[in-house]
């Protein structure tokens, strides 16, 4: 009875798209603990990056008794922290860089099996009409004028970030917050002087 | 003028297993007096988000809600709830964890496209 419930909804197609981002993503995060999680060089980069981030955080914390001359060797102290940081960020950005290829190439593999599956057809209603921008991903590949119609591109996107994101948090293969700012290409620290 | 609370900065062995909150009671949620973790606070941050994510994009799809304006509602609502939540019942001090802009990006960006993708589903799925 459920299966001609579904059969019957304009839409159901929608669910076969979550259905195999779902199933993507748990097979991507197999493969990313094969290749990374699991190595001693991820578990040592990661554990420098928490130590490092913690106590940057602790050295900035601000001691209103604290000597003028105290704080400029501080000052130094904390600046040869930040780059210890950042270069251990980009070892790890680097190192997932190296073993992401093989996720890629899964993510890409499957998104031509969806395209080729539901190329040219509408999946899903957008409730909104959304900003050309989006509309470039959102309406990729069919026809007609109605924007609030819904690619599988746009429905695959919207799974794959929400999806894997937490999914990622679940099992605890987030990058550490203390590498958020740096990467392979850091950004000058606007707090700086 | 609001109370603040300063943290204590854990620097003992992390709680944290696998990025997992343990042993975690749920009443340190409410407890204005609790000290805070910064991965801890980012983590319930950021999983209320999700939830808030997961209820609205339900709510907005099976009314249905239908406009553009309905998606700036929801980025308000979250962040107002998430802000309220840190700031008022928590009594955080939020230069202790980055200031409000990390506080209230904590799960931004997934929450937005949880949100989009239920609510798109369920007026896909409930309407058509």
């Amino acid at each position: 009875m459920s299966s001609t419930l579904v059969s019957n909804m304009k839409y159901s197609d929608s669910l076969t798209v979550v259905g195999i981002s779902i199933c993507t993503a748990i097979v991507c995060e197999a493969i990313s603990w094969l290749l990374i999680y699991r190595t001693s060089s991820y578990k040592s980069l990661k554990s420098t990056i928490d130590k490092a981030s913690k106590k940057l955080e602790t050295m900035k914390t601000t001691d209103p008794n604290t000597a003028t001359t105290i704080k400029k060797s501080k000052t130094k102290k904390i600046d040869r922290v930040e780059s210890s940081l950042k270069e251990s960020s980009r070892d790890l950005s680097m190192f997932k860089f190296k073993s992401g290829g093989v996720v890629a190439l899964v993510l890409f593999m499957v998104f031509g099996l969806l395209n080729s599956l539901f190329e040219g057809k509408a999946v899903a209603k957008i409730p909104f009409v959304p900003i050309k921008l989006v509309q470039k991903m959102s309406h990729r590949g069919l026809s007609g004028d109605d924007m609030t119609d819904c690619s599988m591109a746009f429905l695959y996107f919207l799974c794959s970030i929400s999806i894997r994101t937490n999914l990622q948090k679940f099992l605890g293969f987030s990058p550490p917050r203390g590498a958020a700012g740096a990467g392979l290409f850091p950004m000058p620290d606007p707090k700086s002087n | 003028m609001r109370e603040r609370k300063s943290v204590k900065f854990n620097l003992q062995k992390q709680e944290h297993q696998n990025g997992h909150l343990s042993p975690f009671k749920v009443a340190k949620l409410f407890d204005p007096d609790a000290t805070w973790d910064k991965d801890q606070l980012g983590d319930v941050l950021h999983w209320i988000r999700q939830s808030l994510a997961l209820v609205c994009g339900l709510l907005w799809g099976a009314i249905p809600l239908v406009g553009g304006i309905w998606f700036i509602l929801f980025l308000l609502l979250s962040s107002g709830i998430i802000y309220a939540y840190y700031a008022l019942v928590l009594k955080i001090d939020e230069e202790d964890f980055g200031g409000h802009g990390a506080l209230l990006q904590e799960g931004l960006f997934a929450s937005i496209s949880l949100f989009l993708l239920t609510w798109i589903l369920v007026y896909s799925l409930g309407h058509f």
